[in-house]
């Protein structure tokens, strides 16, 4: 079987071409299977923010091929492209992830109401998330009486209620103090190894690093390391 | 869902929302009320027509009206006027005598229509007695007292007591005149009706035009206003000899009016209508603007552009059905308690709108007939007004917006 989530090809995006044109991301691949847990590092400007913007569909590489469970998005239409990400992406930003008017349970649901998801695997599916990332208590709270960890948990839940093919965040623990950024791990990390939910997330701070099965460094748009920090799996230790 | 998103999302800036259900509600109110003015002043100017002008129906001798020919009486008169006034729609009927002539004072003429009227009855059609200003009107044992219109009066500088000839020419063609003192000056809502018509007793009048007891008017006030058309037609053929005219057509420029006022309020509609869908244009983009990041947000994770535009529409529709229903009941409110009390339009000038024959005093309709144009209107302005801001959040590109 394809256990194959994500195929870059070569590629490269590539701001301001007709000025000063940067390389914000120059020749990548990568490829990423089902149930891997990835960081992505690298200083400021390094291409992290565009890497994911291009995997995660809502950016279009200026060449190469990206492909995700087998459909290459870089030829969809943009209206295909919003449905592709509904089906097949979870999206975790680094803040103001929540619509504001909408309690948490609501937010959840509204990705699945998009999917037209009947109403019982809805209830279903939003009460074991939110057992899943510890907010039961919390279900009907406001974006706005929820903390800025607990917002991002249920920002979590929500990217996994489409039941993607991988969950994309960037930088999810940027503006959490490193308790709630463990914590935010854990869940991530507990969801991985319960639900084989593949991650991909960019982060700066070692100790988030250090929970990552395979970390992926980029520096000036480019892909100098791949290692995996727990070497469990057959990912291949490279160093360049 | 959409729904919930849209419906808390006007409570969001309540400042703003309120805005725009007072711009829809103050675009509702003023369409209204225009058209409640209109209405009003229209059924107050057909009403003058009717009961201080024309009534509703006139007969004459089929070619009376083209020059006035003294001649030219109702064949039969006292008899056709009792069979009208024995007509059960019939609630009264005058006789007039009519000649054109010439009012004469030691320093000045003026060409007048003269009415031989009955007292008595022409103060039951044309209310004439309550038209007085000064002077006592008729006296019963005079027959050489006349009473002219106030603009006349000023402009020959008459005063009750005041002697004036007529002059005009009799059945035979001989010029006649007659003596007449001001008994009463009148004033109507129709300036310039009041300066031609003057008003002598039937018997002098017949006198000295030699028609005994002929005349050549009968006007008639119906019970209602609704069957006119159909009354006209029994009596034409009741009478095939004379001419029968209804108000609409001895006062075409009323009729007229009727049916141009409805394209004035229109017109004034139209321009409440484009200011309330600047401000709503204006309101929604703010909105949007302010909500880049959320609405780039909503896109990233799968919205797409038909749900994005339903919210969008949902909101603005959320907006103006609240604010309609505020406008309506104050509109109805305003007219109901002005349709009672009478609006004043004086500070407007009294002359000016007695010159065109409006009678200062309005008493507003509330336009039924043409509350569902108005509220399709506006809800249909709310609508296109917010296209223009639909389509600035449309084209937003997920990336872009979030990175704000
Ligand atoms: N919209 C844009 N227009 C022009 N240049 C851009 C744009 N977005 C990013 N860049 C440039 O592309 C490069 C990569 O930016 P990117 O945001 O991907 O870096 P990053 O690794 O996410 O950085 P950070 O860690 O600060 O978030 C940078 O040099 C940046 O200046
Ligand atoms: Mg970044």
């Amino acid at each position: 079987m394809n256990n194959t989530v994500i195929d870059a090809h070569n590629i490269s995006r590539v701001y301001n071409p007709e000025t000063i044109p940067v390389y914000a991301i120059n020749n990548v691949h990568l490829h990423l299977e089902k149930g891997e847990f990835t960081a992505l590092v690298g200083p400021s400007g390094s291409g992290k923010t565009t890497l994911l913007n291009l995997i995660g569909g809502l950016d279009k590489p200026d060449s190469g091929h990206i492909i995700i469970g087998g459909t290459d998005i870089t030829s969809l239409r943009a209206n295909e492209l919003i449905n592709f990400r509904l089906h097949n992406i979870g999206f975790v930003f680094q803040s103001f992830n929540l619509i504001p008017v909408l309690t948490a349970r609501e937010n959840v649901e509204f990705i699945m109401l998009l999917q037209k998801v009947k109403r019982k695997e809805r209830d279903k599916r939003v009460i074991q998330l939110f057992k899943q990332i510890g907010l039961e208590d919390k279900m009907n709270n406001r974006p706005v009486q929820l903390s800025g960890g607990q917002q991002q948990r249920v920002a979590v839940a929500r990217a996994l209620a489409s039941k993607p093919q991988f969950v994309l965040a960037d930088e999810p623990t940027a503006n959490l103090d490193s308790a709630a950024a463990f914590n935010l791990l854990d869940i991530m990390a507990k969801l991985n190894k319960e639900e084989n939910t593949t991650f991909i997330f960019s982060t700066h701070d070692q100790r988030v690093i250090e929970r990552a099965k395979r970390v992926i460094t980029l520096v000036d748009g480019k892909i100098t390391a791949d290692t995996a920090a727990v070497p469990l799996t057959n990912h291949k230790l490279i160093v360049t | 869902m959409l729904f919930a998103i849209a419906f808390r999302n006007t409570w969001r800036n309540r400042a703003r929302s309120i805005i725009i259900m007072m711009s829809v509600a103050i675009g509702l109110f003023s369409g209204i009320a225009v058209m409640a003015l209109y209405n009003g002043l229209l059924r107050s100017r057909v009403r003058t027509v009717i009961e201080a002008e024309t009534g509703h129906i006139q007969l004459h001798a089929a070619n009376f009206k083209k020059d006035y020919d003294p001649a030219l009486f109702l064949h039969n008169g006292i008899n056709v006027l009792q069979q009208v006034r024995s007509l059960p729609d019939v609630k009264t009927a005058a006789p007039r005598s009519i000649t054109h002539g010439m009012l004469s004072t030691p320093t000045g003429s003026s060409g007048v229509q003269v009415n031989g009227v009955d007292p008595e009855t022409e103060y039951r059609v044309s209310k004439l007695n309550r038209k007085i200003i000064e002077g006592q009107g008729f006296s019963a044992a005079k027959t050489n007292e006349i009473v002219v219109g106030k603009k006349l009066a000023g402009k020959m500088k008459l005063k009750p007591g005041a002697k004036v000839v007529l002059t005009f020419t009799d059945t035979t063609g001989n010029i006649v005149a007659g003596a007449f003192r001001v008994a009463a000056i009148y004033q109507s809502n129709n300036a310039p009706l009041d300066e031609k018509n003057v008003y002598v007793t039937m018997n002098g009048l017949n006198y000295l035009l030699g028609i005994g007891n002929q005349f050549h008017e009968i006007t008639l006030l119906l019970q209602k206003d609704d069957n006119v058309k159909q009354i006209q037609n029994t009596l034409q053929q009741k009478l095939p000899g004379y001419q029968v005219e209804s108000w609409k057509e001895i006062s075409p420029e009323t009729e007229l009016m009727v049916n141009t006022i409805d394209e004035y309020s229109f017109i004034i509609l139209v321009i409440i209508m484009l200011a309330l869908a600047f401000g709503i244009v204006n309101t929604m983009f703010m909105a949007i603007l302010e909500r880049t990041r959320e609405i780039g947000m909503m896109i990233a994770l799968g919205m797409n552009r038909v749900r994005l535009f339903t919210l969008i529409l949902l909101e603005t529709l959320i907006l103006t059905l609240a604010g309609a229903p505020i406008g309506l009941l104050i509109a109805w409110a305003l007219t109901a308690y002005y349709n009672k009390t009478g609006l004043n339009l004086s500070i407007l000038g009294k002359d000016m709108l007695s010159s065109f024959g409006y009678s200062t005093i309005v008493y507003p309709e509330f336009p039924w007939h043409r509350l569902a144009a108005v509220f399709i209107l506006v809800m249909g302005t709310a609508l296109l007004s917010c296209l223009l801001p639909a389509a600035k959040a449309l084209r937003l590109q997920p990336v872009a917006a979030l990175q704000r």
